[in-house]
């Protein structure tokens, strides 16, 4: 094991032992490791095999930002590409690695690396372009779908995520020196405060590394928990601690994901992951920095790892992944791990160093020298080189001479660039800073301040002062912490973003991005294609794509970009950094908004007199309606439905209506408000009578249709599409509020509290007669397209004569919670006249067979009125209404627009469908001219026969005619094209 | 995602709100005098500026009171919320200042760095 003396390891529970597996096989780690500190204990460094080439990879750093240890953990909520580098293990804990079949060390995949010149940058833009534009679909998709594949997801969505909403006056991203200090300075003021940090510790670069010996004269660990007990007790701070916060939106909202499980196995049923959602005055950006890595030959071998990331796992893990560990730097930031190393008694093999021995800080000199540590100053790693693991180095030294080290690991810093990516997410803007050669912020565009090495100021003495100057605005008292060092105070680096290999071959890579598998040379190459702005480039080479998004490289690219196109890094740009932060789970967007409560179902009143019967439902919007009502399970639908319509048409069904919108409109100005709103005129409409009415959208389309009863000049209802009400209702308020506020009008949805059945049929007056015998229901009385207010039972109720399926027809509208008790005397009373309770599809069945449209199904948003031969229901004389000037657009009175007909087969054995196309020739040859297409098509029980409502061009003017619809086997089938209705044409049934 | 003030419920979260594209376009009646080019241009045409731009706003989940806004488009910024009835603004009452997240102007269009 590679253990260190847990004893003084304040992280990791070392008398708790933690069994689990890694791809089968059983590891132990304890209480507070990560996968990745537990596996380095088990001596493990191979990981997972790269995205492209399939080529062997280890830990390259110990948090968020690692771009390899990808992992996929199996159980119930199978969670694909796992951070294995942050995720906590728990006993039974089961993991596998990824992109490798059959096995981790020995991978099919990993012949693309030997293939690998083929796979240049822009390689799949060039070679799947042919040989056919199906290739792509059929072969290569596929394949290299199965061969690019990461994690697997789970099979069922499961877990189980709640979002919660804060509203604060000052939230403090990042829980670390800076992090503290400013949180506890605000301790007790009038401000709330949200401190949140990703770890399950506080304190950030105090736990996870040396470089500081102590704060106000006490270790940093007695700080931390004086501090952290200070802020917990206050009144105006909360803590949330692991909780990443993923995105800053505009407006300082910013969305954060708490892990409730971590270092346990998530419980069935219980929160997983809470989403907060944050709305905060001020945000405070102290979420620190992240080392970069080199590129060099073959810098993506298991054994190479980032300096602070090394000292991590010592300090805050108590693991050390290697005893003998070289170290390369080209900066200052490499001189805490060396401190560590020597202080844990394991001094390194080798300290390399591009800088010259002047520019090194004299306090890491002089360490390296008394310890007798080989020194190569002014040096570089050409390469490194081993299989499957590090297991040599080649280092030019400062005469140009080319040394061989032996080693299994090396430990490697590039520099290190503030955590910009909140930061210019929230729009702030960067500027380069030549001197630290990283990006660093310099314009907020909301409220944010930036603190610590997140802000770029990299310098441990002049902490104090940027906090009191940046917190002046908050009327803190200045704070004034004192900070004793192990290392030196200042950041200091040289430019190096690149070492050129000593040989070049085809199969040796300089990584740039690690889980995306770029290499320096395809940078070159994209360069040299002409994608010289960043943006191109990085889509072109998918450079800083992948989910880490290239966070220990991205800036790398940048200088090498910057030198081979001579130009200052300032001027090549940045690349911008998208949300979220990193990868979160679908589960904890969605939160609760899943299966049932996704999106809600509205039911009838007498639903459950539906289930009760049999019924069968159809989605309808948010509705769910009985589609069809079996009267045994061996009755299909089509049997039930031309039963059910045979049934209406020789005695009577009953629907249920009850999700028709239904609208209710009052005011003064009530009737001049519906003659604007509705193409129909409802002046000369006599109080108790109704009318069928549409609605235009401006631009004269039919939108909607339905009844309008007039119960006084004052007072109307209007009934609307099942899907349409909503919408209805949110246009008439438009249209009152923005264009006729002048009108006194008002209107309220309806449509819940009444529930509405329609029953029609030849026998229906028999029927209602004995529901209603109070109520004189003969012609004279009762005239079609006319409504009545009747008492039930004391319960109010609406009777309104009027059919939707060509039968002599009444619809009852009863207040919801009396709804059930009418409807079963309905049902009970109309037994002995043969009743029947029928669902959506006699519905529309009956009515195509009357010819009325439904709207939605038979119009699709470009048919006007005059197209569906409705010129009747325009009030002409009208001077205004919704879409009026548009009916005589030069567009909406062309000739050839498509208008509604009806289609039957010539040979009535023939079977039609919707949706098929109406053409004038018997072949189909392309291209084929469409007249149109069938919108509506039923077998009909009283033809006994097809038939079929469709739109076709100039449709008016070939009834009469012949044409043929064609089917998806490239067949046709001859039809007559006739007049849009089959039945009763003369309206008999309506008015007898 | 932006807070925007109802004029009649106070600030509250953009999700409980529905954009109704350009404000103070008139409506012309519905009567043949008017020609084929103005219906046109009011039933198809809108603007759809970046800067200043004066729209139209509905708190649909909230009062269902439709209410006008001045917003810049370049940087989200809401100038002002006044109700339906009242007079709007003029352009030149707005002093906006704030620069645009990458720094380019608020009017025009174009990215500085694909400019170059
Ligand atoms: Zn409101």
């Amino acid at each position: 094991m590679s253990d260190l003396n847990l004893t003084d390891n304040k992280f990791i529970q070392f008398h708790q032992k933690i069994g689990f597996k890694f791809d089968g096989v059983k590891y132990y780690g304890y209480k507070g490791d990560t996968i990745a500190s537990a596996l380095l204990r088990n001596n493990l460094k191979l990981i997972g095999r790269s995205f492209k080439y399939h080529r062997p990879r280890g830990f390259y750093t110990c948090g968020i930002e690692e771009p390899n240890a990808l992992v996929q953990i199996i159980s119930e909520y199978s969670e694909p590409n796992t951070r294995a580098t942050i995720k906590k293990i728990y006993e039974g804990m089961e993991i596998e690695s990824q992109n490798r079949w059959p096995s981790l060390e020995t991978d099919i995949g990993s012949i693309n690396n030997i293939f690998s010149p083929v796979f240049p940058a822009g390689f799949y833009y060039k070679t799947f372009m042919g040989p056919h534009k199906n290739f792509w679909k059929k072969i290569y998709e596929p394949i290299i779908r199965k061969a690019a594949g990461l994690g697997k997801p789970p099979k069922e969505f499961k877990a189980v995520s709640t979002h919660l909403h804060h509203n604060v006056d000052i939230t403090i991203v990042g829980g670390g020196l800076n992090g503290l200090i400013a949180a506890k300075s605000l301790i007790d003021t009038k401000y709330s405060v949200l401190l949140i940090d990703f770890d399950d510790q506080l304190g950030g670069i105090l736990n996870n590394s040396n470089k500081v010996l102590s704060v106000n004269n006490q270790t940093p660990m007695d700080w931390i928990s004086e501090t952290v007990k200070e802020i917990e007790n206050s009144k105006n701070i909360k803590i949330l601690k692991n909780t990443l916060v993923t995105t800053y939106n505009y407006i300082n909202h910013l969305i954060a994901v708490e892990d409730k499980f971590v270092g346990s196995r998530p419980l069935k049923d219980k929160v997983n992951s809470t989403l907060h959602k944050i709305r905060t005055d001020q945000v405070i950006l102290c979420n620190g920095h992240i080392e970069r890595f080199l590129s060099f030959q073959n810098n993506d071998l298991p054994g190479i790892m980032l300096c602070s990331s090394f000292e991590k796992y010592m300090c805050r893990y108590g693991v050390i992944p290697s005893k003998e560990t070289v170290v390369f730097s080209n900066n200052s930031n490499s001189e805490s791990l060396v401190f560590s190393l020597i202080k844990k008694g394991f001094k390194p093999k080798a300290y390399i160093d591009s800088r010259s021995g002047e520019n090194i800080e004299p306090d890491l000199f002089d360490l390296i020298r008394k310890n007798d540590i080989p020194l190569y100053t002014n040096s570089q790693i050409k390469g490194a080189y081993g299989n499957k693991k590090l297991q040599k180095i080649l280092v030019e030294d400062s005469s140009g001479g080319v040394n061989e080290i032996k080693t299994d690991f090396l430990c490697l810093s590039g520099g290190i660039n503030p955590d910009v990516h909140l930061f210019t997410q929230s729009k702030g803007l960067l500027d380069w800073d030549e001197k630290d050669l990283t990006y660093k912020p310099a314009q907020a565009f909301q409220p944010t301040i930036t603190l610590g090495s997140a802000s770029g100021q990299f310098d441990f003495n002049a902490i104090n002062k940027e906090i009191n100057e940046k917190l002046v605005i908050f009327g803190i008292k200045p704070v004034q912490i004192k900070l004793e060092l192990n290392t030196s105070h200042k950041f200091k680096i040289e430019k190096l973003w690149e070492v050129l290999p000593q040989k070049q071959t085809i199969w040796s890579k300089s990584f740039i991005d690690l889980q995306n598998d770029v290499t320096t040379k395809d940078i070159r190459q994209a360069i040299s294609e002409g994608f010289d702005r960043i943006e191109h480039l990085k889509r072109y080479t998918t450079n800083s794509m992948g989910t880490d998004q290239g966070k220990i490289s991205s800036i790398n690219a940048l200088g090498i970009v910057s030198d081979l196109l001579d130009k200052k890094v300032n001027e090549v740009g940045t690349t911008i950094y998208r949300p979220p932060y990193a990868p979160l789970s679908f589960a904890a967007i969605a939160g609760r908004n899943s299966y049932e409560y996704y999106d809600p179902e509205r039911k009838s009143p007498i639903h459950n007199w539906h289930i009760t019967n049999g019924a069968v439902f159809e989605d309808v919007g948010q509705w769910k309606r009985p589609w069809y009502f079996p009267i045994n399970k061996d009755e299909t639908m089509d049997e039930a439905v031309q039963r059910e319509s045979k049934n209406v048409r020789e005695n009577a069904g009953v629907l249920d209506g009850s999700t028709l919108g239904k609208i209710e409109i009052k005011g003064k100005d009530a009737l001049a408000f519906m003659n604007l709103i509705y193409t129909n005129s409802f002046s000369k409409m006599k109080p108790g009578t109704s009318r069928y009415a549409l609605m235009l959208g401006e631009d004269g389309m039919v939108k909607d249709d339905g009844i309008i009863c007039k119960i006084s000049d004052e007072h109307f209802i209007a009934t609307t599409t099942t899907g349409g009400a909503a919408t209805v209702l949110g246009c008439m308020e438009e249209y009152a509020q923005t264009e006729w506020p002048n009108l006194n009008v008002y209107m309220n949805s309806i449509t819940e509290q009444y529930a509405t059945f329609n029953i029609s049929g030849p026998k229906t007056r028999n029927i209602i007669e004995k529901v209603f015998p109070e109520v004189n229901f003969s012609n004279e009385a009762f005239p079609f397209m006319t409504f009545q207010f009747h008492e039930y039972e004391d319960t109010p109720i609406r009777i309104l004569r009027a059919s939707f399926t060509g039968e002599m027809g009444y619809e009852i509208y009863v207040p919801s919670n009396q709804a059930v008790k009418i409807w079963e005397k309905i049902i009970s009373f109309g037994k002995e006249f043969g009743l029947m309770p029928y669902g959506t599809e006699t519905m529309h069945l009956l009515r195509a067979e009357k010819g009325y449209i439904i709207v939605g199904q038979d119009t699709d948003g470009s048919i006007t009125p005059l197209d569906l031969g409705l010129d009747w229901i325009i009030g002409k004389s009208k001077k205004d209404f919704l879409g009026k000037r548009s009916l005589i657009r030069s567009d909406t009175v062309r000739k050839d627009r498509k208008q509604l007909v009806g289609i039957l087969p010539t040979n009535k054995n023939e079977k039609l469908e919707e949706g098929q196309h109406i053409i004038l020739d018997k072949e189909i040859k392309t291209p084929t001219p469409m007249l149109g297409h069938i919108t509506s098509c039923y077998q009909s029980p009283t033809l006994g026969h097809n038939f079929a409502l469709a739109v076709i061009k100039n449709g008016q003017s070939l009834i009469g005619t012949k044409a043929f619809a064609s089917t998806p086997e490239l067949k046709t089938i001859e039809v007559e094209i006739v007049e849009p209705i089959f039945y009763d044409k003369e309206n008999t049934k309506l008015a007898s | 995602m932006l807070i925007i003030d109802c004029p009649y419920c106070g600030p509250r979260d953009q999700s409980e709100f529905s954009n109704g594209g350009e404000a103070h376009v008139k409506r012309p009646d519905g009567s043949a005098d008017i020609g084929d080019r103005e219906w046109g241009e009011y039933v198809f045409i809108r603007a759809n500026p970046k800067g200043i731009f004066y729209e139209r706003w509905v708190h649909s989940h909230g009062c269902r009171k439709w209410f006008n806004c001045v917003r810049d488009t370049s940087t989200d910024e809401i100038l002002k919320i006044y109700k339906i009835d009242e007079e709007r603004p003029k352009l030149d009452s707005f002093k906006n200042n704030v620069k645009t997240p990458s720094g380019e102007p608020n009017l025009g269009s174009g990215n500085f760095t694909v400019k170059k």
